[in-house]
């Protein structure tokens, strides 16, 4: 009896010290050589931007043998980011994973993801680099070598609720310029018992996308927030202006407030203009209970925008792996599967052949409105070198949070906006 | 009683008295020391056996990662980089050098003080109160327990939309009666004080039960003597409730007051540490640090001091404990 109780504890204690060892087995466990190549991929964003990336895998899994890809949803961009570290902290990382366009240096400054070069130069099927537009694989590069394809890319957009507008007496098309979205936003608010019903525009102050909207505005006045030498340029006069604009929109005419979910108030009618992504539309359009009409970011001295959306890129450290990745980001951003991304969100073509594609074609003689993303597409240019700083897009969320809701004057904050950034450039590349 | 006399008497002479049992045992005793080592050496595997599971995985994912966390406090790395860069103690001092994290450090005092003191208080009422014979009174037991055991995630949604700014229920009702309601979650000044109703909301119920339980074992006969002797309510519950009851206030205060220095989920969601970081807490700031924008040194030497400073306020208060509570 004894004894037994004493091998069963011994066991025990033995299973226990063994049981690490299996769960490493089991992790290290590799496909057999011989049958399809396993790849896993790792998928951000929920509703019909997510759908569409199941959709795309399953398709691929049925139009070829060679490889099996498995979709892996991981949340948002930036939740999907959290665990690409632990994986890289644990030496366990995806195969394909779709990246928020501006980290691809992030990641690849220091050796996380692998050179897309030798495979475009080793390609025998008809894929041509050259197809892709420009603008759009130009923030794929780090350095000099490609690491990632375009694939959901969008632009940012102003949507305006035609139906407010008309009740207000408002011309039926967006504001053309900054001046004018000021103009407009005064004639929407809505003052009712001395509290503010109803504000003309919301601007975003959420952390994924508040430093977006305000590139925009800065483009637009025709500075930029900092060069590729991560110069700062956000106490010039363009930079200074649009925050002037917005501060005093927001502090002096309350006539437009920030807030952190502005397509929630957008449908809920409660604001008039918001800003948005380009793949946003499809979700604002079939959600909105008002007619939704999608825009170009309002021009000043220029009509320029900084492109933004996810890229596909590669951290895959196994050969066979690798080349099994490739194919798989080949036919994700084909001109078929573009085509299907274009049709489902609103997200822009990457490819001069997806733009042609006679699917593409069709859906933008069906819905005309939805060709803004196209057209806005000639005016493009990627985002500023700070936002793949670490903390480079938390910084201008902070400035805009300091400008909208805090009301510190414009120089004040601008000034230790700049230095912030300065700090976080230094911490990150000295 | 014989060896420890004789002993004594050659306190001179230590090493010979020493080794002198010894030598001179009987077998019967070398085998009982046998015996009794061999029981020991027993005892000391069983007891390792008994241990080993939580031990090993204790160690795997808590003692482990503590030690992991306190040497990369010493390093930059943005856990994507091979290399992780020795800096000594350049993250301590540069915390010590940031205003958001000074800010932090208020807001998690604030916030401790706040929940602490007038959760504890208010539970403590609603025990004295459902302590009494009462209709309905396990219907409000249950009810003031109910958000215990509702998902933190949950809670923090559906009061934000409770203290949403434009559609709130809470500005209907406000505004219906005619007054002006704050701007909860979007107000520099509002917003923590928001989160600390949300938190006590979300746990009086877990205290409450703990002060009901700790009120039904304070025996009869006091109260009985303490009558007799003329005491007051008040005097009742001065001189025999809340010295009987100090266990478990001092139990709750300690647990509470981790807890409000741990605050994360309710926060994470609500608010996000916004507006202007006016909610943002320790361990909120930690996981921004760490999985947001990249800082793992830096977010490891928060965790270090959050575990410095937690440390410290539960020694603190089990010293000052000794004033006051009564076992």
């Amino acid at each position: 009896m004894k004894r037994a109780v004493r091998d069963i504890i011994i066991i025990s204690v033995l299973l226990m010290l063994a049981l690490p060892a299996f769960i490493f087995a089991g992790a290290e466990e590799e496909a057999a050589p011989t049958g399809p190549i396993d790849i896993v991929y790792w998928r951000a964003l929920t509703g019909a931007a997510g759908d569409t990336q199941d959709e795309l895998v399953v398709r691929f899994n049925e139009a070829q043998t060679r490889v099996v890809a498995e979709a892996q949803f991981q949340g948002a961009y930036a939740e999907l980011l959290q665990k690409l570290l632990a994986g890289l902290a644990a030496g366990s990382v995806p195969d394909v994973v779709l990246l928020d366009s501006p980290f691809v240096g992030l990641f690849a400054k220091d050796g996380a993801l692998v050179s897309l070069d030798s495979f475009v130069a080793a390609d025998k099927t008809d894929f041509d680099l050259t197809d892709y537009v420009p603008g759009l694989l130009q923030d794929g590069y780090y350095g000099k070598n490609l690491y990632a394809l375009p694939f959901m890319r969008s632009t940012p957009l102003i949507y305006y609720n035609a139906d407010m507008f008309r009740e207000v007496g408002l011309p039926d098309r967006a504001p053309d310029t900054w001046d004018e979205l000021r103009e407009f936003s005064r004639k929407l608010t809505k003052v009712e018992n001395g509290e503010t019903a109803r504000y003309g525009t919301a601007f975003t102050l959420s952390r994924s996308s508040a430093h977006w909207y305000f590139q925009g505005g800065v483009y637009a006045y025709g500075g930029q927030i900092s060069d590729d030498q991560f110069g700062i340029h956000l106490q010039e006069a363009p930079a200074m202006a649009v925050a002037q604009l917005w501060q005093d929109m927001v502090m002096k005419d309350k006539i437009a407030i920030g807030s952190t979910d502005p397509h929630t108030e957008f449908l809920n009618g409660r604001v008039g203009i918001v800003f948005g992504s380009t793949g946003s539309m499809g979700s604002l359009m079939s959600r909105a209970t008002f007619e939704v009409i999608g825009a170009f970011i309002p021009q000043k001295v220029q009509r320029l925008v900084p492109v933004g959306g996810s890229v596909l890129a590669m951290p895959s450290t196994d050969k066979t792996r690798q080349s099994a990745a490739w194919d798989f980001m080949k036919y994700m951003t084909n001109a078929a599967s573009n085509s299907y991304v274009i049709q489902k969100t609103g997200y822009m073509p990457v490819t001069k052949s997806a733009a042609n594609y006679p699917d593409t074609v069709a859906y933008y003689a069906q819905y005309p409105e939805r060709k803004v993303a196209v057209e806005q597409l000639a005016y493009t240019r990627p985002q500023a070198s700070v936002i793949s700083l670490g903390m480079g897009t938390e910084i201008l969320r902070q400035m805009l949070e300091k400008l909208l809701i805090g009301g510190l004057p414009v120089s004040q904050v601008m000034a230790e906006t700049t230095a912030a950034l300065e700090k976080e450039y230094n911490d990150s590349y000295k | 009683m014989k060896p420890s006399v004789k002993n004594t008497g050659k306190a001179n002479n230590r090493d010979k008295d020493v080794s002198q049992p010894i030598q001179t045992a009987t077998p019967q005793v070398v085998r009982l020391i046998k015996k009794t080592s061999r029981r020991q050496r027993r005892n000391i595997i069983a007891f390792s056996a008994f241990i080993a599971p939580n031990f090993i995985l204790l160690s795997i994912f808590t003692f482990w990662p503590i030690f992991y966390s306190l040497y990369l406090s010493f390093f930059k790395w943005n856990m994507i980089s091979p290399i992780k860069k020795f800096i000594g103690i350049q993250n301590y001092s540069s915390l010590m050098q940031d205003p958001i994290f000074w800010k932090v450090l208020k807001n998690t005092f604030y916030l401790a003080a706040g929940t602490v003191f007038i959760k504890l208080a208010i539970a403590l009422m609603l025990a004295l109160l459902l302590n009494r014979r009462m209709r309905g009174r396990n219907l409000y037991r249950a009810i003031l327990f109910s958000p215990t055991f509702t998902t933190s995630v949950a809670v923090a949604m559906v009061w934000g939309w409770i203290l949403d700014p434009t559609y709130g229920l809470f500005r209907v009702f406000i505004n219906s009666i005619g007054l002006r309601s704050p701007n909860w979650l979007t107000d520099v000044h509002w917003a923590l004080p928001a989160v600390i109703i949300v938190i006590i909301w979300r746990s009086l119920g877990y205290d409450m039960v703990f002060f009901l339980a700790g009120l039904q074992s304070i025996p009869k006969d006091l109260y009985d003597a303490a009558k007799v002797d003329g005491a007051s309510r008040l005097q009742l519950f001065r001189y025999v409730t809340f010295p009987m009851l100090s266990p478990t206030t001092f139990f709750l205060t300690i647990v509470s007051v981790i807890g409000a220095l741990k605050a994360f989920d309710i926060i994470a969601i609500m608010t996000d540490g916004g507006p202007l970081n006016s909610t943002n807490v320790f361990v909120l700031y930690l996981y921004q640090n760490a999985f947001e924008w990249f800082k793992t040194g830096y977010a490891s030497a928060i965790a270090l001091i959050l575990f410095v400073l937690i440390m410290g306020i539960t020694l603190i208060q089990t010293r000052l404990s000794k004033r006051w509570v009564h076992y």
